[in-house]
């Protein structure tokens, strides 16, 4: 036991007291997995119908302006629930200070690949 | 006179040790489906990845593209690709059951029991249906 | 395989344990040792093994599972009268908490074949073939099946579970409708025996600062009660990534409740109550 805690328990439980607040995280969680449901169905139903389909084919769908737009908001609410969740698995399981860490390279990597994702649709809607 | 210190207090020669958990609880529907749910929801994180590997290949021309398409196509693709469209409804089916019990409903144990099968079987039903369509589809 | 309440003990068995290694996460002082074994006495024709977890406080030595053959003829049904009976007639060191034998105070609480429940009403027919009896999960051992539950009363006493209103005291009482009455039904009734807290994953990990089922659904009955006045202080309280939101609805402590009361919902109603105030 290398640091004595001499904390009363009713210390110990308090903490550092209430964040007052936590509650926009999970709104924020429901209301992105509320999106994904049409969202992911209207993909996968996409990728199926075009099972087969070849590379012309597949990017004269891309461009249209219902599926790309749809492809944004997948990609906009897909990697939002997934910074949300990964942030609290990370919370969850880490306790040591790489915790703080690990959570800002989640945001910071879903922000990056959400952009990634959207240039790269964009640049089909626009160029071909 | 001075007030008793706490039973936890650190007085007893050494510390106290901690009752098994996880090594002995025993694994029921509840807690199986909950991790299951954040497993698949983690795959999902990557698959995610994929996703914008994917579409940058589509937007880099059709000979990126069709060099990621062969990886996909490959057999091992074709086993992750699989695995994926099981973690996805795992975690759709799941995510559902998830919003009904945040508006206070379904919360009866038999409501949750019934609830929870009802993620297994749609599940795997669901795959099943995704994978036979898409190669009678595909030809 | 359908379970309609609490009390139903699971017929079948598709998995006795998570896949972690027997001595995952454990400290080195809280490994469990192989014990000693207690034969029945002789002339004992309807005999039970139990394996129970022990810890003697006094020796040097980690924990240890025991095993005792109990005559079934000479002890009543539950498993509580199964250790009251090793104490009597086999090992007396053997510890543990009881009082009222009838499933109203708390004190049996322990984890019987992997899931927690109080002692004095779970049959002995209801257990395996080789019954397990460990204490409650996730505590620190006083002594054999006797935790230590200071920081969950603690973090009970946090959410001040006591009427808060600045009305002065009516003359008579503070008046209060069969309605609004009916709000507090399946959640005044707890008798913090902390079998739901003691079986939440997510309150093993993070137990220090979620609090956990059993305040949790406390902090609820305080909330429904149409005579506190004191919503906003309480949800303020309550208002925290930690101490509420680790919940992520697993559900292990409305199966195990062996009251058969429901913390899980207790808990969607205060993310509710959060959500109401915010919009």
């Amino acid at each position: 036991m290398a640091s004595k805690d001499r904390r009363s328990p009713l210390a110990r439980a308090r903490g550092l007291g209430s964040a007052r607040g936590g509650v926009n995280h999970w709104w924020a969680e429901r209301v992105s997995a509320i999106a994904l449901v049409p969202l992911t169905l209207w993909f996968l139903g996409s990728i199926i119908a075009h099972a087969g389909s070849d590379y012309a084919a597949f990017i004269g769908w891309l461009k249209t302006p219902l599926a790309s737009i749809s492809m944004v908001l997948l990609l906009l609410a897909l990697f939002h629930h997934t910074a949300l969740g990964l942030q609290v698995v990370i919370e969850d399981y880490v306790h040591s200070s790489a915790k703080f860490g690990a959570v800002i390279m989640v945001r910071l990597g879903c922000i990056a690949l959400a952009s990634a994702g959207i240039t790269a649709v964009l640049r089909i809607a626009f160029s071909w | 006179m001075d007030p008793k210190p706490p039973i936890s207090d650190m007085t007893v020669a050494r510390p106290r040790p901690l009752s098994p958990n996880i090594q002995i609880y025993r694994p029921q529907l509840t807690s199986v489906l909950s991790i299951a749910n954040r497993i698949t929801g983690v795959m999902l994180s990557l698959g995610a990845v994929g996703l914008v590997i994917w579409l940058t290949a589509a937007a880099m021309g059709p000979r990126v593209y069709g060099e990621v398409h062969a990886v996909i196509a490959s057999w091992g693709g074709r086993i992750i690709l699989f695995g994926f469209t099981f973690a996805f409804f795992m975690h759709l089916c799941g995510g559902i059951r998830h919003l009904v019990w945040d508006t206070v409903h379904g919360f009866e144990l038999r409501w949750i029991y019934i609830s929870g099968w009802a993620v297994v079987v749609g599940s795997i039903a669901l795959t099943w249906v995704t994978w036979t369509v898409s190669l009678l589809l595909a030809g | 395989m359908i379970i309609e309440s609490s009390n139903q003990v699971p017929r079948v068995t598709l998995l006795k344990r998570f896949p972690v290694p027997r001595n995952f996460k454990v400290t080195p002082q809280s490994r469990i040792e192989k014990g000693r074994k207690w034969a029945a006495p002789a002339g004992a024709s309807r005999t039970k093994t139990f394996e129970i977890y022990r810890y003697d406080p006094e020796s040097e030595a980690n924990p240890r599972i025991d095993l005792f053959e109990v005559d079934l003829d000479d002890c009543g049904p539950m498993v509580l009268d199964a250790l009251i009976w090793i104490k009597n007639k086999v090992d007396s060191t053997l510890a543990f908490r009881r009082s009222c034998r009838e499933g109203v105070c708390g004190s049996c609480a322990m984890n019987m074949d992997g899931t927690n429940w109080l002692a004095c009403t779970r049959f002995i027919s209801d257990m395996s073939k080789t019954a397990t009896i460990y204490p409650l999960a996730n505590l620190p051992i006083i002594k054999d099946l006797v935790p230590d539950t200071t920081h969950l009363f603690a973090q009970y006493e946090m959410i001040e579970p006591w009427l808060h209103a600045e009305t002065p005291t009516p003359e008579k009482e503070r008046l209060q409708s069969p309605q609004e009455r009916s709000n507090l039904d399946g959640y005044y009734e707890c008798i913090l025996c902390f079998c739901c807290t003691s079986g939440c994953p997510s309150h093993w990990w993070n137990g220090d600062r979620f609090l956990g089922p059993a305040a949790l659904l406390q902090a609820w009955r305080w909330l429904a009660d149409s005579r506190d006045e004191a919503k906003e202080e309480r949800l303020d309280t309550l208002e925290d990534p930690f101490r509420l939101y680790r919940c992520h609805t697993i559900l292990n402590c409305t199966r195990t409740c062996p009251k058969g009361l429901n913390p899980g919902k207790a808990i969607a109603e205060i993310k509710k109550m959060v959500i109401e105030r915010e919009a």
